[in-house]
């Protein structure tokens, strides 16, 4: 599910923000911005400043990217995976798109109850000498309890929306959000022990090799706080941990028979 | 492992709980995945691999880079002295390791010490090619404000930054030209040492210049302890630094820190060198001038005498113009009479050979360097009369006019004529023929030129011509020192280095020396061989210790 078309990527993007597209053909895309996100990308905080002082609604810019490095021309910017303005973007989702609640959208006539799914898609970072990331997406019922993983996976098929269908209403959960959270904390911590951990080992061995070869540099007693100080270093370097890190969440409410 | 450190997430579902009191707002369905692909886009997957090579596609690694990079991370885990040498892009291999390091969120903040002259093409090569945000250090700035900071030792030891920087944690420390750091006992030492760092890159050419204990004081920065402490290190390997090659175990422990590939062992010796020295004859009018001159004795001291002789080998205008400075009433009647000569002589017999080589050239660019800015006017006169657009270039112009000279050439003209290679220099990989129209006394400075385009990005073989005339001061200087030392073919990346062994500071007046203190010609030319043959003594003998002792 990583983005694999940035074009349509970048696309979707703007247009969920909604701005008009006003050029968009091979590669090329050109985009009037809304004054949100003239804020967000185009980092002219004191042109917005001083527009609204005077009175006046203010001017929000063009953009256009390229994806294609076929088309690049040298005067329009070239974005891809690595360049400044995609991680302005991701930046941007990142710091925006973390909690949502959403409806299952049903067309349907007769009465029809949606049921409260917790929702988490989580970062796992492996932290040794060096660092890995893993993503679990994990879905909890709040109603009977049931757990299922490769959440985001399974909501894919579906239409979901921020506000309810007709003819459509809530279950209660019987689950509180916070023990929901904990059971799915418990679910992960119970999933990584069971793995082993050459990796944590390892970074545990070299640390401790370390620290001891700054015994055989450091002699003298006035060299104490020296050696402390490596010591430090060396832990902050090789000291292994896990890292739970929820990237965003919410509350799906979904018609039952479909999971 | 039976105690494994986890650390929860404690503030999402703080945060989801408030966003559900205040009624929102909430992400739209497409939003919420598109921040969720982000993320899985964004992290890595795996513990080995360079993940930075996905987020450069406009870079073209070399293979030694790649390597480097990857063994600096996965096998040294991010402290090592980086000892490539010249010209095979420490600095690339550096800032991919940053980058690599910033994308998988193990460095934030970063330091990165460089000589004064170099800080602003550092800020320049680590954002426009790596996309590192790295501001270079200004007053105005807090310490703690960026976090990815360029600045010069000397501004960074100094008080107040000094114990500003001293107070921040930072995750990645890198020192260019490392090899100033080789005695423990300097400020400078004691000042990187005390820095709290995580990671740590050296980067430096020349290792062990002199002693072996340079090494260890490197290796102190990174792993104290690693190769013991100091008095047992120095009684165990002495002081001689041929150890570091011959002692097994000093080497294999040396290699666990150091990297250091040469032109040899990278893909770098696909790029062959083509030399030719293109001998010329001075036309009869031009010989007469030289040898008044040259017979001149009680005019002018012999110091001088040598000058205006090279001045002349290099066009009329260079040696007339000093001539002219040198007038006055006592020699008034000695120094017309040549410079009135000079006045008749036609065209310079060197430059219409440069026209004909550029001419070969066809369209391909052509970068002429000379010792002398009236030869560089002269020549951007003359090659404009035979209908070549050519662009000058010195040291002296400032960055903005440097930067225009070097894109007219790239985009515009087919010649650059340059006065000097700059210590700095620019970079002109897209250029592969270079003419020597004179050439400069001090081996380093042709090492320099040649170096602006025989470099990391070069594409092509590149051709360098040295334009020499027979039966002058240029034939001594090209056949009994450059072709004797075998210059032109081999770039001899130590060169400095065996020159400060034979306690030459500068080559260019001890050749002037050589010139001026011997009675005649051919006493001047026994001494020159005989430089050249210490020289090539020298290089041989390190060339046999050059089993690579580095990783």
């Amino acid at each position: 599910m990583a983005i694999n078309d940035l074009h349509n990527f970048i696309q979707d993007y703007f247009t969920s923000h909604h701005c008009d597209v006003l050029y968009n053909h091979d590669g090329m895309i050109t985009v009037q911005l809304t004054e949100d996100m003239d804020r967000a990308l185009m980092n002219r905080p004191f042109y917005w400043h001083y527009i609204k002082k005077m009175g006046h609604p203010g001017d929000p810019k063009q953009l256009t990217l390229i994806t294609n490095p076929e088309k690049r021309d040298g005067n329009h910017e070239w974005i891809h995976y690595g360049s400044p303005r995609l991680h302005q973007i991701i930046n941007h989702l990142h710091e925006h798109e973390k909690y949502t609640k959403l409806f299952e959208r049903l067309d349907t006539n007769k009465k029809q109850a949606l049921y409260p799914w917790l929702v988490t898609n989580i970062k796992i970072s492996y932290q040794g000498k060096q660092k890995k990331d893993e993503m679990v997406s994990i879905g909890l019922h709040l109603v009977n309890g049931v757990m299922k993983l490769k959440m985001m996976e399974e909501l894919q098929t579906k239409t979901m929306q921020n506000t309810i269908s007709d003819y459509c209403y809530t279950i209660s959960p019987m689950i509180k959000l916070h023990s929901g959270f904990k059971r799915i904390e418990k679910v992960l911590e119970s999933y990584v022990h069971d793995q082993d951990h050459d990796w944590a080992e390892e970074s545990q061995k070299t640390m401790d090799e370390e620290i001891d070869l700054l015994r055989h540099f450091y002699k003298e007693e006035t060299e104490e706080q020296a050696m402390k100080k490596e010591i430090n270093e060396i832990k902050k370097r090789y000291s292994p941990y896990i890292k739970f890190e929820v990237v965003n969440g919410g509350i799906f409410y979904l018609a039952d028979n479909t999971i | 492992m039976n105690h494994m450190d986890i650390q929860q997430d404690s503030v999402f579902i703080d945060g989801f709980e408030e966003r559900l009191q205040t009624e929102g707002p909430f992400s739209s369905w497409d939003l919420f995945q598109m921040n969720y692909q982000a993320a899985l886009t964004t992290m890595t997957a795996s513990f080995e691999g360079l993940k930075a090579l996905d987020y450069l596609p406009q870079m073209d690694f070399m293979e030694h880079q790649l390597t480097s990079a990857t063994q600096v991370i996965e096998e040294m885990n991010g402290r090592a002295i980086l000892a490539d040498e010249v010209g095979l892009g420490k600095t690339i291999e550096a800032g991919l390791i940053l980058k690599e390091y910033m994308i998988r969120g193990l460095v934030k903040k970063a330091l990165i010490i460089v000589p004064a002259s170099l800080v602003n093409q550092w800020a320049q090569e680590l954002n426009e090619k790596f996309y590192i945000p790295a501001v270079t250090f200004r007053k105005s700035y807090p310490w703690d404000q960026y976090d990815v900071i360029i600045t010069s030792i000397d501004t960074a030891k100094r008080s107040p930054h000094r114990e500003q920087i001293l107070e921040q944690d930072y995750d990645f420390l890198l020192v260019d030209e490392a090899h100033k750091l080789k005695n423990h006992k300097t400020k400078n030492f004691a000042f990187v040492q005390s820095l709290k760092k995580k990671y740590c890159l050296l980067l430096t050419a020349t290792p062990v210049q002199n002693r072996l204990v340079e090494i260890f004081n490197l290796v102190s920065i990174l792993k104290p302890g690693h190769l013991g402490d100091y008095d047992s290190f120095l009684k165990t390997y002495g002081k001689n630094r041929k150890n570091l090659k011959q002692d097994a175990y000093l080497k294999q422990l040396v290699q666990k820190v150091m990297i250091r590939n040469t032109r040899q062992n990278t893909k770098f010796d696909a790029i062959k060198r083509h030399i030719e020295t293109i001998w010329v004859d001075f036309s009869n009018e031009e010989r007469q001038v030289y040898s008044q001159l040259e017979n001149a004795t009680d005019v002018f001291s012999a110091f001088s005498k040598i000058t205006f002789l090279r001045e002349l080998c290099s066009s009329r205008e260079a040696c007339y113009l000093s001539l002219n400075k040198m007038i006055d009433q006592s020699n008034e009647n000695s120094i017309k009479p040549i410079t009135e000569e000079i006045e008749q002589l036609r065209h310079h017999v060197k430059a219409e050979k440069v026209v004909e080589l550029i001419k070969q050239a066809g369209d391909e660019k052509v970068i002429i360097f000379t010792e002398y800015r009236a030869t560089q006017v002269y020549l951007q006169w003359y090659l404009k009369e035979s209908g070549i657009m050519s662009v000058p270039y010195r040291g002296g112009f400032n960055k903005g006019k440097k930067d225009w000279m070097k894109q007219l050439f790239e985009n515009h003209a087919q010649v650059l004529i340059a006065t000097e290679a700059g210590g700095e220099g620019i970079n002109l990989q897209f250029c592969n023929h270079l003419i020597n129209y004179d050439l400069p006394w001090n081996p380093m400075r042709l090492e320099q030129r040649i170096g602006r385009i025989h470099r990391y990005g070069q594409q092509h073989d590149v051709h360098i011509y040295n334009i020499a005339i027979r039966g002058t001061i240029e034939e001594h200087i090209m056949t009994l020192l450059y072709e004797k030392i075998n210059l032109f073919e081999q770039i001899i990346g130590h060169l400095d280095d065996i020159l400060d062994e034979l306690n030459i500071n500068d080559m260019e007046s001890e050749i002037q020396s050589i010139f001026s203190e011997s009675a005649s010609t051919g006493e001047a030319k026994i001494k020159l061989d005989n430089l050249s043959s210490v020289i090539n003594l020298t290089h041989q003998q390190a060339d046999q210790e050059e089993e690579s002792y580095g990783n």
